[in-house]
């Protein structure tokens, strides 16, 4: 980026600048106009100036201009315009002085807008600049730069940037205009008064942008620390574990608030200065009118100026200082956003940042398959101690291949894999595949021919499925269907910013390099691979718990009615009929919650969700319909009873409250209140204690906490009660529960639910793990398993991969890898999280799916290196390699071959 | 049946006649009331021992493994305790408990039981009291044994 900003704004938008600044050029006549018929309306109609040699009319619009003198005098005419009488001028000149006002309001407007697109587009280029430069830092910048630092930076500290950049020419051409049109005026009017508002102007000038030169310093100061604070935020967040295992909870807060002190500080001072600028300035800009007054109207009094003149003048003179003051303020924010764009500039500097030029050349290379010779040679790489880690090794192997890069317990091994996986930057020698130097392939050839799997495995937020897919989505390769004005203005606007022209929405994964028809056949593959690496059973739980949209999958929906109705035949038939009590709109069910029982249904917006229901009103008025309002409130009583009874003495937080209990650990206290309250007065409630008691029932399960508060009449009641509360909901139209219907799919419930359509019980034994294996054998029998699967797909791995187990993390890393296909896989400790009987598995897996490809794999010993087709290994900094003489799964290679590349073989 | 009637069942049963009804009825509702079919089992020998069981209602046998096949060691009735052994000492289950008859038990899961014992040192005294009556007992059918 330039280092000046007004350059960069100049480069990217000239000609946006120039055509506004050309409007507001033409805007000036109108505004001068506008400016001077206050004064004709004053001294023409009013005073009557155009009717003083006894003309009874006068001429209004009349347009034309006297030739000075050298052209021979006289005046040209263009429009002779109306005669009209004294008020008829009177009221012509107002109707033109109102005209004017409303064209003087569509420039501004017009010009206002432009402005703020202007300054839109400026601040998309440059936040996509910056983020295109995120992209580009080094490794070793990488060690220093702080995320939610640089986040700040492209979000909020760029903002008063963009807001600039509209105003950056534009301002001070309009307003200087606007203040140098109503100085001309009134050194028309006068030329002393002209003068003497120029002399306060100049002093305005010279003393004010000097007080605000410390201004401008502590707004620095406040810059840097607000970055830094909110990047200490970040900080803590990120490893408060850490904070919590060493209680440094205190010294953080301390932290936090010296930090906060601080900001304190830096803005009281900034105040403190800020506005005895502003009362400096405000004091010079009244002093002009003070001299107006005090000398125009002593002039005014002597007779030298008339009084339509005085008047035109203060009037020019109340437009004047509104632009000055701005243009002012223009200055100090110019300076103001120049120290924002220099500090952004410096986290952002050229040499933390990787050549631009590498992605260029891409073009030029052939995407060909990583074959043949992998020459490593003379590498040397040390540790940041100076130490060589590798030091002139050399090293040859024909690929493909499946190599072992045996640990020493050094950083060797692993390094020698970042290099081969280019990964790694600082390293001295050369790295050759075939004729082509490793370090020299573009990065779209890297991204698609070789994968790398760490120690880390980085997920991002979204589905299994879109962390799978990462690695296939390098570019666009079909259009979806857009509208074509739509598509053209976003175009239009992408490129008028330097943005990227592809659509998000387009089709961006390439099936065919998995070998993939469709989105289907790709999930298939993707289901394909989870169940080889052994993630089968995760996968298949996280279909159970996933909703399904019918209108998403209609055929499907359709297929899980039909598994529904066949997992109660299998249960009616095998004498399991005890174990699940399905949901019928005409029975109560023991097994669900009494909310559950009369909606119902699944709620799907927020107000109808736990404890919530209990404040709708529509749910209560429902209630209150079918006259269980009073039995709802004696159940919440006698449970509060009970659970301030036996929950009595536990600590707060106790696990058993938050397993167990009805009532939270910090709301105990309140129902004793309210318990308390009933029994003194007398069975009266009021009414929020009415409706606290109200939710508690609405979470009750006959079956599961035996409190006996439901008998058979009270049930039939219930369940009568579910029509008037639908009924009710149906009228208003809310659109807030979904109600269970044996037929369709409820889209707000989980598959597993959808299934079983009804409530394990609570009161067989071991029922939940029969009901789970009748379910998996249906599932299985009707062919519905992989698309249970693929709904597992959609589940959320959240922020970082955290709602995934690590074991599930590196699945998913390692999937991701293997999907696209790589001619030449490095695994690099993405094994750590499984025992070694699973990494063993998993090993022999990568063995299999690699015959044909290259798989480079870091081994903590050799125990596992034996099908190997090369083993490499580490000493005194150099590599030697092993060229395995029998490969496990060729026992029947001669040894004679031992020495020769397998490459041929394998290929 | 209801938390009333399961508090008198546990009650009846010697580790637990001393605790606080409050807490008995923590006890009761913290665990859950399952039923078992004739035949079905409680548990297997061997298995891992998750939690323990107050019978309510009904019989089951308690057998034990041998070479020659499973025999049958004892018989439990109405408010016996089985499988608390296996929760306090971390033990794999040492015998099969089946239901003879449909069958009700309240279930005890070890995790709560033992977070109860850790909260409340009533609730320890009284285990403790009766494994070491149990003790006792034992000692004294030794000393029986041999001296018969």
């Amino acid at each position: 980026m330039d280092k000046s900003l007004f350059r960069y704004i100049w480069k990217h938008s000239r000609r946006d600048q120039l055509f506004v600044c050309a409007i507001v050029l033409i805007s000036q006549p109108f505004y001068f106009m506008s400016l001077d018929l206050p004064r004709q309306i004053v001294n023409q109609a009013i005073q009557g100036e155009a009717f003083m040699q006894g003309n009874l009319t006068a001429p209004f619009l009349r347009i034309g201009f006297d030739l000075p003198e050298w052209l021979g005098g006289g005046s040209v005419r263009i429009f002779e315009g109306f005669e009209l009488g004294r008020v008829g001028l009177l009221l012509g000149l107002s109707c033109l002085f109102l005209a004017f006002v409303v064209i003087n309001g569509l420039f501004k407007y017009w010009i206002n807008v432009s402005k703020g697109v202007l300054g839109e587009r400026m601040l998309r280029r440059m936040r996509f600049d910056l983020f295109a430069m995120v992209l580009r830092f080094t490794p070793d910048a990488l060690r220093n730069v702080k995320s939610s630092e640089t986040a700040t930076i492209i979000k909020d500290e760029v903002e008063p940037i963009g807001g600039f950049i509209g105003d950056a020419f534009i301002t001070p051409i309009f307003l200087g205009m606007q203040a140098t049109t109503a100085l001309f005026f009134i050194m028309v009017q006068n030329i002393w008064l002209g003068l003497m508002a120029l002399a306060v102007i100049a002093v305005q000038f010279t003393i004010i942008p000097r007080l605000r030169r410390e201004l401008l310093r502590l707004g620095k100061q406040r810059q840097l620390a607000s970055r830094q604070f909110a990047g200490r935020i970040a900080e803590v967040l990120d490893g408060v574990e850490v904070v919590h295992v060493h209680n440094a909870a205190d010294w953080e807060k301390a932290e936090i608030g010296h930090r906060l002190y601080k900001l304190f500080d830096i803005r009281l001072r900034i105040y403190n200065r800020k506005f005895i600028v502003k009362f400096i300035n405000n004091f010079l800009a009244q002093l002009t009118p003070f001299f107006f007054y005090a000398i125009g109207g002593y002039f005014a009094l002597r007779g030298t100026l008339n009084i339509g003149q005085l008047v035109a003048v203060i009037n020019a003179y109340r437009e004047l200082p509104p632009p000055l003051k701005e243009l002012i303020d223009w200055d100090q924010q110019r300076l103001d956003v120049q120290v924002k764009y220099d500090q952004v500039t410096q986290h952002f500097a050229e040499e933390r940042l990787a050549p631009l030029a590498a992605a260029r050349e891409a073009a030029e290379d052939k995407d060909r398959p990583l074959t043949g010779p992998l020459v490593g040679d003379d590498i040397r790489v040390s540790d940041s101690h100076g130490g060589m880690i590798l030091e002139g090794a050399s090293f040859s192997i024909d690929l493909p291949a499946r190599v072992a890069v045996i640990s020493n317990g050094g950083a060797a091994a692993s390094t020698l894999a970042r290099i081969v996986a280019r990964r790694q930057q600082g390293f001295g020698g050369q790295v050759r595949i075939g004729d082509r130097d490793l370090m020299r392939l573009p990065a779209s050839v890297v991204g698609r021919r070789i994968a790398y799997a760490g120690i880390d495995p980085i997920l991002f937020p979204g589905s299994i499925r879109d962390n799978l897919i990462y690695g296939l989505r390098s570019k666009p390769l079909g259009r979806t269907e857009e509208d074509q004005r739509e598509a053209e203005r976003r175009i239009r606007e992408a490129l008028r910013t330097g943005n990227p022209i592809e659509n998000i929405a387009d089709q961006w994964i390439d099936y065919e390099r998995v070998g993939a028809r469709d989105e289907q056949d790709l999930d298939r593959i993707l289901v394909d691979l989870l169940n080889r690496i052994g993630m089968s059973e995760e996968i298949y739980l996280f279909g159970l718990a996933a909703r399904i949209d019918p209108d998403r999958y209609p055929a499907l929906a359709e297929r899980l009615v039909e598994a529904r109705q066949r997992l109660h035949e299998t249960f009616q038939s095998n004498d399991m009929a005890d174990l699940v009590e399905p949901f019928d709109a005409e029975r109560y069910n023991d097994q669900a919650t009494i909310a559950e029982n009369l909606l119902f249904g699944v709620p799907v917006a927020e107000e109808f969700m736990g404890r919530n229901l209990a404040q709708n009103t529509q749910f209560r008025s429902a209630i209150d319909r079918a006259k269980l309002t009073d039995d709802l409130v004696r159940m919440g009583l006698q449970i509060a009873e009970t659970m301030t009874e036996i929950f009595e003495g536990l600590p707060p937080g106790h696990s058993l409250f938050e397993q167990f209990s009805f009532i939270g650990a910090d709301e105990l206290t309140d129902f004793q209140v309210i318990l308390r309250r009933h029994a003194k007065e007398n069975g009266d409630l009021r009414r929020e204690d009415r409706i606290r008691l109200l939710s508690l029932p609405l979470a009750y399960i006959e079956a599961r906490h035996r409190l006996a508060l439901l008998d058979d009449e009270l049930k039939s009641r219930l369940v009568e009660a579910r029509r008037i509360v639908r009924a009710t909901l149906d009228k208003t139209g809310t659109a807030g529960v979904e109600f269970y219907d044996p037929d369709r799919i409820c889209a707000a419930a989980p598959l597993r639910d959808n299934l079983l359509f009804g409530r394990v019980s609570y009161r067989v034994a071991n029922a939940r793990a029969r009901v789970a294996e009748a379910m998996a054998a249906v599932i299985h029998d009707l062919g519905l398993l992989e698309d249970v699967k693929r709904l597992g797909l959609d589940h959320q791995v959240g922020t970082a991969g955290r709602l995934l187990s690590a074991r599930e993390r590196a699945s998913v890393n390692l999937v991701r890898c293997l999907v696209k296909k790589p001619d030449f896989l490095v695994i690099d400790g993405a094994l750590a999280p499984f025992d070694e009987a699973r990494s063993q598995q998993m090993t022999e897996l990568l063995l299999e799916l690699f015959r044909q490809q290259s798989l480079f794999m870091v081994l903590p010993n050799d125990r596992q290196a034996g099908p190997f087709d090369v083993q490499m290994r580490f000493r005194d900094g150099q590599i030697i390699t092993d060229k395995a003489a029998k490969p496990a799964s060729q026992a029947n290679r001669p040894d004679t071959q031992a020495a020769r590349p397998i490459a041929g073989e394998v290929a | 049946m209801t938390l009333e009637a399961e508090v008198q069942s546990l009650r009846q049963v010697p580790m637990f006649k001393e605790i606080d009804p409050a807490r008995l009825k923590l006890l009761a509702f913290t665990s859950e009331r399952v039923q078992f079919a004739g035949g079905q089992r409680f548990f297997s020998q061997g298995d891992h021992s998750d939690a323990a069981y107050v019978i309510l209602e009904g019989r089951a046998h308690v057998l034990l493994n041998t070479p020659g096949g499973e025999i049958q060691v004892a018989e439990l009735g109405g408010n016996a305790l089985v499988g608390e052994m296996g929760i306090l000492s971390d033990t794999p289950r040492s015998a099969t408990i089946m239901a003879t008859e449909p069958t009700t038990a309240l279930r005890i899961d070890k995790r709560v039981f033992l977070e109860l014992l850790a909260q409340f040192p009533q609730m320890s005294l009284a285990v403790m009291r009766e494994l070491a009556q149990r003790l006792e007992r034992t000692n004294a059918q030794l000393v029986a044994q041999s001296s018969s």
